[in-house]
Order: structure tokens, then sequence, then C-alpha cells
């Protein structure tokens, strides 16, 4: 093989192969990076087998050829080169990197060793905007849990509806619920549905936007689940497994409604928060005739209380969170007007966007004895 | 399903085990032999062959590719192979197809073809979930708590007091409980004042919820039901009304006869009904007296109404107030001997009361710091005296006559026509139980009759009125009137 290309059409796109790149594998050919040429281009690709990602780089080839060297190596080196030329050439077992003023050489390992990412792409699903990932997916896939012991709540179910997707996540005390309006969707049936690894999403969402729309390709029969960006593809494998029944713990009704700027409340709860870090995080938060009061107590430190105001309707009510929780979800919304929902200190509480009723996050309180 | 799996494993044959002959209709026809293998000693088979590939590859090798591997079926030609990912089954075809296949071939006996199908086989069992988020139902079995707007939690069946006075109800709540809307629908069940008509009813909403925490429950009071119909109709808002209600899968209405003489409420709760019953839906309704005796109710709503079980729950029996008292007592965390329990039953009628006494007589005891005597409970059922009957023996003998329409004459009388022995027996039996007069004293009041043939008349309606409906209703009738 042989192939040169310009420095900074690979510096800052090797940092995304290196999400791919497990530092705990056992597996030598894992650490690195497979350099192939490929229909014209360099196809560089990184995979710790659950998933994959391949990029694609504007190269002359003189000579067509693979090989693999080790990724973080690698990486560290072509960020290290100036600006201009650089050529790859293979040179029996070992790959020679030459730029304007440095020729390094690298011990490989045979491309045959390693994994083929994907067969074929499999069907194209749906076309989703950068935008729509971040103001859509983002505010889904937080709430997915990370403990691989239950693999359904560690990803996000995308079920097609009507005008697109209805975008779920939990990990059990929590829920994320999002009907997203897809521009471009295939034909799918109403109601089929992905369970797509919240990995992946997120690695998704952290592709740029200038890049133009990311295409979403499944193929069933392989489990298997493609996310392609211009010269960007990140694989990885639907998860088979059955989605907990979300549509039963969605609240119909509320006791309480309040409405309220998450700004003042995101920073009621942080102050709040401070008398909780010994607590579980415990923050109560009462509902109040137009005003919401969150409080927290640690024996040992003391115990404070934030008021807000807000426009109250509904019952007087009482309720504790995690105020992780809380401010998970505040972060990560942008607009301001917020509406929290609740039916008692037992129910979960439910929380909205005033301007957008497509979405809804649920916590699970947290049960306390009330000190009488 | 058997279908679409072969269909999975054939596009996979395809796919994956290029290097591999194609035996497309072989591998079809011998899915079909394949549960011949119980599926544990499949399991075990591949526990066995792991073992030995472990000591043929790499440690390495083995913990990244073929840790999380796990056998989905195996027959006489073919072993299918789930791997977590594509990728795996990738490494595993490039690298170790060969080993691997010898392998299984020495632990099944002879050479068989090996599939591959990406897919994570899960070894612990997740999807029970426990998590609080979907834990809830669990959650809410136990405490049932304001999910139920007005359903006191604690009024279960399991804490009923259950003796011959409300057996009856208790059994046809029960039933209607285990099996909404289609035993009895509806049940009416009608009775005095704190005789637990609403703590049955309860007890129906709270166990129906507890069988399924989805279902729609609603229970509510005339009162409330009269609020919200008069509500919807000043805010223009009927159609969420009637929704709520009509959506209903259960609708227990407390104290109807307080509908008497609305009839603009009446007429929706007949549609309501209807709509109801068409739906399947279960309807229990309570109230002080039967359907037909209430006043100013609709002969359609009416009908309706005994259309189902009409039962009645009657005033509680000595033992039945017994205990009620140390059930209270129990739910309190007191212990509450049992002749103070006879002592409070004894001299209070009905169960509100009941409650009263039993809290008044635990502070005192609390307040003194000693157990609870039976001086207390004296002490404190002094404060309040057994209730003074407001009425008369002669308002008894009145009302039955005017119920009868016989005079009080006749009754005083020698003469023993059957309406008026009829008559007579009744008053007997109502002087007993409602003014616990004493055998002599009924005797003279009416005419100075032999206190034997007062035991009899007193003894023969107690029986009757246990079997028979009409005259328990006459009666029933009969002591309202009195009673005003």
């Amino acid at each position: 093989m042989k192939v040169s290309f310009l420095s900074e059409s690979i510096q800052k796109r090797l940092s995304l192969l290196n999400h791919a790149v497990s530092a705990k594998s056992q597996l030598p050919v894992l650490l690195n990076f497979l350099i192939e040429t490929s229909d014209g281009k360099l196809k560089i690709s990184a995979t710790d087998l659950e998933i994959g990602i391949e990029i694609y780089i504007p190269t002359t080839i003189e000579e067509e050829g693979g090989i693999t060297v080790p990724a973080k190596v690698f990486t560290e080196l072509i960020n290290s080169l100036p600006v201009g030329k650089i050529t790859l050439q293979t040179e029996g077992g070992s790959l020679k990197v030459i730029s304007s003023r440095s020729e390094s050489i690298f011990q490989t390992i045979s491309q045959e060793d390693f994994p083929k990412l994907y067969q074929q792409k499999g069907d194209k699903i749906a076309e989703i905007s950068v935008k729509d990932l971040h103001d859509e997916f983002l505010k889904v896939v937080f709430a997915a849990s990370l403990d691989i012991a239950r693999p359904a709540l560690t990803g996000v179910l995308m079920k097609k509806e009507e005008t697109g997707f209805l975008l779920v996540a939990t990990d059990g005390y929590r829920l994320s619920l999002k009907h997203y309006k897809a521009e471009s969707v295939s034909n799918l049936e109403n109601g089929a549905s992905f369970l797509i690894p919240s990995r992946l999403i997120k690695e998704v969402i952290g592709l740029k936007g200038e890049d133009g729309p990311v295409i979403l390709y499944t193929a069933k029969e392989s489990n298997q689940v493609v996310f392609e960006q211009k010269d960007v593809l990140i694989v990885g494998r639907l998860i088979e497994a059955e989605f907990p029944s979300y549509e039963r713990i969605l609240p119909e009704d509320f006791a309480t409604r309040v409405i309220f700027d998450r700004g003042e409340f995101q920073s009621a709860v942080k102050t709040s928060a401070i008398f909780a870090r010994e607590t579980a995080n415990i923050i109560k938060v009462s509902a109040q005739k137009d005003k919401l009061v969150l409080s927290a107590n640690t024996p040992s430190v003391g115990s404070n209380s934030v008021e807000i105001e807000v426009k109250q309707s509904g019952e007087e009510n009482e309720i504790a969170f995690n105020a992780r929780y809380v401010l998970d979800m505040l972060s990560i919304i942008t607009e301001n007007e917020m509406v929290f929902e609740m039916t008692g200190p037992l129910n979960p509480g439910v929380f909205k966007i005033a301007s957008d009723p497509s979405y809804l996050h649920i916590i699970m309180p947290i049960r306390i004895q009330t000190e009488k | 399903m058997r279908k679409k799996e072969i269909d999975l494993v054939l596009s996979l044959d395809k796919k994956l085990s290029t290097s591999l002959n194609c035996l497309l209709p072989l591998t079809a026809l011998v899915l079909f032999f394949r549960k011949s293998y119980m599926e544990k000693d499949q399991k075990k088979l591949w526990e066995n062959i792991l073992a030995s590939l472990e000591t043929e590859i790499s440690r390495a090798n083995f913990l990244t590719l073929f840790r999380n591997t796990s056998i989905i079926s195996l027959d006489q030609d073919s072993i299918t192979i789930a791997a977590q990912s594509s990728m795996i089954i990738d490494l595993i075809q490039k690298r170790f197809l060969d080993t691997l296949t010898k392998t299984i071939a020495q632990h099944v006996g002879h050479p068989v073809q090996i599939l591959f199908i990406p897919k994570i086989v899960s070894t612990v069992q997740p999807e029970d979930d426990d998590s609080p988020l979907f834990a809830q139902e669990i959650i809410r079995t136990k405490l049932p708590i304001g999910h139920l707007p007005r359903v006191r939690p604690d009024f279960t069946f399991q804490n009923i007091a259950v003796s011959s006075s409300n057996q009856l109800a208790f059994v046809s709540a029960t039933t209607v409980a285990k099996n909404p809307g289609s035993s009895y629908n509806p049940l009416f069940i009608y009775g005095p004042t704190g005789v637990g008509k609403t703590h049955l009813m309860q007890a129906i909403a709270n166990e129906v919820y507890s069988q399924d925490p989805n279902r729609k429950i609603i229970y509510t009071t005339s009162e409330e039901f009269t609020n919200e119909v008069v509500e919807a109709i000043r805010s223009n808002q009927t159609q969420n009304m009637k929704k709520r209600f009509r959506n209903a899968a259960l609708l227990i209405i407390d104290d109807v006869q307080f509908l008497a003489g609305k009839d603009k409420v009446q007429e929706e709760l007949f549609h309501t009904f209807n709509i109801l019953m068409d739906h399947g839906a279960q309807i229990v309704l309570s109230s002080d007296r039967p359907p037909h005796e209430i006043k100013k109710l609709e002969a359609r709503l009416s009908s309706r109404f005994s259309g189902g079980l009409t039962v009645d729950v009657e005033e509680p029996d000595f033992e039945l107030k017994t205990a009620i008292l140390l059930i209270k007592a129990k739910k309190f965390g007191v212990d509450l001997p049992i002749n103070v329990a006879k002592i409070i039953a004894e001299s209070v009628t009905d169960t509100r009361t009941l409650e009263g006494v039993l809290l008044r007589v635990i502070t005192e005891a609390s307040s003194m710091e000693g157990e609870i005597t039976e001086q207390i409970a004296t002490r404190a059922l002094n404060g309040k005296k057994p209730e003074q009957n407001h009425f008369h023996a002669d308002d008894i003998i009145k009302s039955v006559c005017e119920y009868y329409d016989v005079k009080p004459t006749q009754i005083k009388g020698p003469k023993r026509d059957a309406s008026l022995v009829r008559a007579r027996q009744i008053i007997m039996y109502l002087l007993k139980t409602e003014l616990k007069l004493p055998l002599v004293e009924i005797g003279n009041a009416l005419g100075g009759r032999d206190h034997t043939t007062i035991m009899y008349g007193v003894e023969k309606m107690g029986k009757l009125v246990l079997t028979d409906e009409r005259l328990h209703e006459e009666i029933m009738g009969i002591t309202k009137t009195v009673r005003g």
C-alpha cells in the first residue's frame, strides 16, 4: 500500500475513531486501526467488537493495500505532524509514515486479523439531521442505563409513528420520551421498533453538523445498525431484548401542576443539593401556592430550603427526588419554560417543556419518612 | 415462530457461513429434529466445548471471542451459536473456524455445520423488571394510596368483621370484587348508618385496584357526583365529565338516596348507568334503604338499581360489635381485653360511636399510664350514656298500625285475624329489638298479653326477618318512619 493525504484532512478525525478502541482489549489487533484503500479513498476503521467506526479520507493512491497499526501511537504521531502532505507506505511487515520532515516506522498486524465491521449496511430507515440529533435524541438518550446486566435498559427505543419516531429511554428510575418528527423516513410499518444502544447514539450525536444529515440503516437479520454521515460510518448491534412496557407508567392525570423557569429551578436544585450530598442527593420539592420550596438536610451538616416563584395549580403537594436525576434532565433541556406535574409523593413526577408537548421526562420519587 | 427461525438461520447461513457448503434444504429439514436434544444438555455440551477450546487457543482470544457465546440449537447436522456481534463472528470465522469445527466434532461425535447468529444471550434474568419505575405496580398493590381518590387504603376485605348481620353483603361484595362486571351487576348495598356499607364498597375498590391498577375505578358519593354534574353543566364541560364516568371499569356511588329529587343528575346517572352496563363495567351503589323506597327517584332508575343484586347490611349484633372493637384496637396498636370490649359493645349500638368510645377508653387509659381495665371503660362510657331512644312504644305501635292500615285498638284487642297477628308480632319484635323493653312490659303495651306470647312473637319475627325479604323491607321501612 502506498497512499498520501493532507495532514489536516485526518488530524481532528482520529479522536472519534479512538472512541471505538478499547484500552482493555486483550486482543492486540483491536488496539489497532485498520488502514486500507477503498474505492479511491483511504478508509480507517476501529472496533471494540461492540461498536465499530470507519472514516474515509480523500487520498492519492499509488498502490492499493491495507494494514493495521497501533491506534494510540498512530493518533499521537499524526496529530504532532505539521500541516502538509503525509505518505503511508507498507514495507514488509511495517508501515512507514513520511511527512515533510519526519519518517516513522510502525510495527503492524496483518489486516486479515481485523474483524469486518459489517457485510451490508442494511435497509435505510431514516435520515436525521444533526440538529435533530441534538434537539431530540439528546433529550432522551441520557436517561438510558449504563448497566449492561440489563441490556434492554441500555438502549433507546425507536418506534415508528405516523410522523416519525417515538424515542424512549429509561434506566428504571427515570424515563425520557420524545415524539420525533422525522423529515425523511422509509416506508416502515407504524409500530416497527428498534432498540439502539445508547452508546451508539451518543457517538452519533457527537458528529458535526456541517457534514449533512445522518442516515440510519438497520439489518434486522444480523441485528445490525449503521449510522452514516458523509464519510463517517458508525456500526453497532441492535439490542435484542424486550423493552419495558413504558406505556403503562406514563401518568394520565395529575393532581398538581407547576409552571416554572428552568434556570431558576436549576440553580435552586443546585443550591439545595449541597445539603444533600451525604444523604443520597435527596431533595424535597414542595409545591405550594405560587411557589416551589426545595429543601435538603444532612444531619451532620445542616439543612437549607430554597424558594422559587412558580405558577401552581391543583393541590399542594410534596415529593422527593434524587437531585442528580433532576439536574441531568435540566442540564440537557434548553427551553426556559417548563412544567412539572405530580399526583402524589409516591408517584412519578413528570417534567415537560411548556412549548413542546412531544417531550416528557419522568422521575421516580424517593420515598422519605416524614419525621414527626 | 418456527418458520421465522428457519428463515433467520437460512439467511444467516447465506451471509455468514460463506466458507461452508450451502446446505439449505438439509438445514431446514434438520431443524425439525432439533428439539430432540434437551436444551439443558445442549448448554452442558457447549460448556464442555468451550472448556476444550480454552486449552486450544490463547487466553486473550478465548476471553474476547468465546466467553460470551452460547448455544442456540443443535441437531443432527448443524449447530447454531450466538455471539455478541457480527464483528466477533467475523473474527471467529476468520481465525478459529477449523479449531472450532474440530472441537465440536469431537464432542458431538461427528462433523456438523456451524451457523452463527449475532445475538446477546443474557445469562441474568433482567427482564422481570424490578427497577422502581416499573415496579410501581408492586408498590401500588402493597399501598394503594392516593391513586384511588377518596378511598381509604385501610378499608379492605381483610379487616372487615363478618357476622350474620353482614355476611350476605360481604360475600356478594367479595364476589363482585373478584369478577367485576360479571357476577352481580349492579350490586346495591343498603342498610342503616354505621354498619359498614362504605367499608365494603371501598374494599371492593381496593381489591379491584390491587388486581389491576390500570383499571379505571371511580369511587364517589352521590353528593360529589351531583357536584360534578352541576359543575360540568355550569362550565359547559359535560363532555369531559361524561367521558370520565363512562370510561370507568368500576363505578361506585355511595349514598344514592341523596340523588332524590335531582332530576338532571338522575338523568345523567341513568345514561351513564346504561353505557357502563353495556360495556360490562361493574356498578356498586349504596343507600340507607332499598331502591324502591327511595322517594323522588325516577322509576326507570330505581328499577335499574334493583336489576342486579340488592343486599342489606343490618345493625351489628353484639358479637360483631365486640369483634369490630378488637379489630379497631389492634389497628391502634392497643391490646384490648375481651371483657372490656364486651362492656363497650353492650352499651353502644352503632359502629361509628363504637370507634369514638374506644378512642376515649384508649386515651383515658394512656393518660393514666395503665392498662385498659373495665373500670376505665365504664368511666368512659359514663361520659356517654347509652343512647336514649327518642321514641316511645306508642310511636312504634302507631307506625306499624299506619303501615298496615289497622287500628291500635284492634292491635290491643283480642282478635286474631292473620293480618292483625302479623302486625302485632312485628310490634313485639320492634319493641324488643328497638326499645329493648322487657317481655312483660311489651305484653302490657299490647293489651295485657302473656310474656310467653310475646316471646313467641319476637322469636318468630326474628327468624322470619332473616329469610323473608319482604318482611325485612317492611320492618326497615317502619323503623325509618319511627325514627323520622
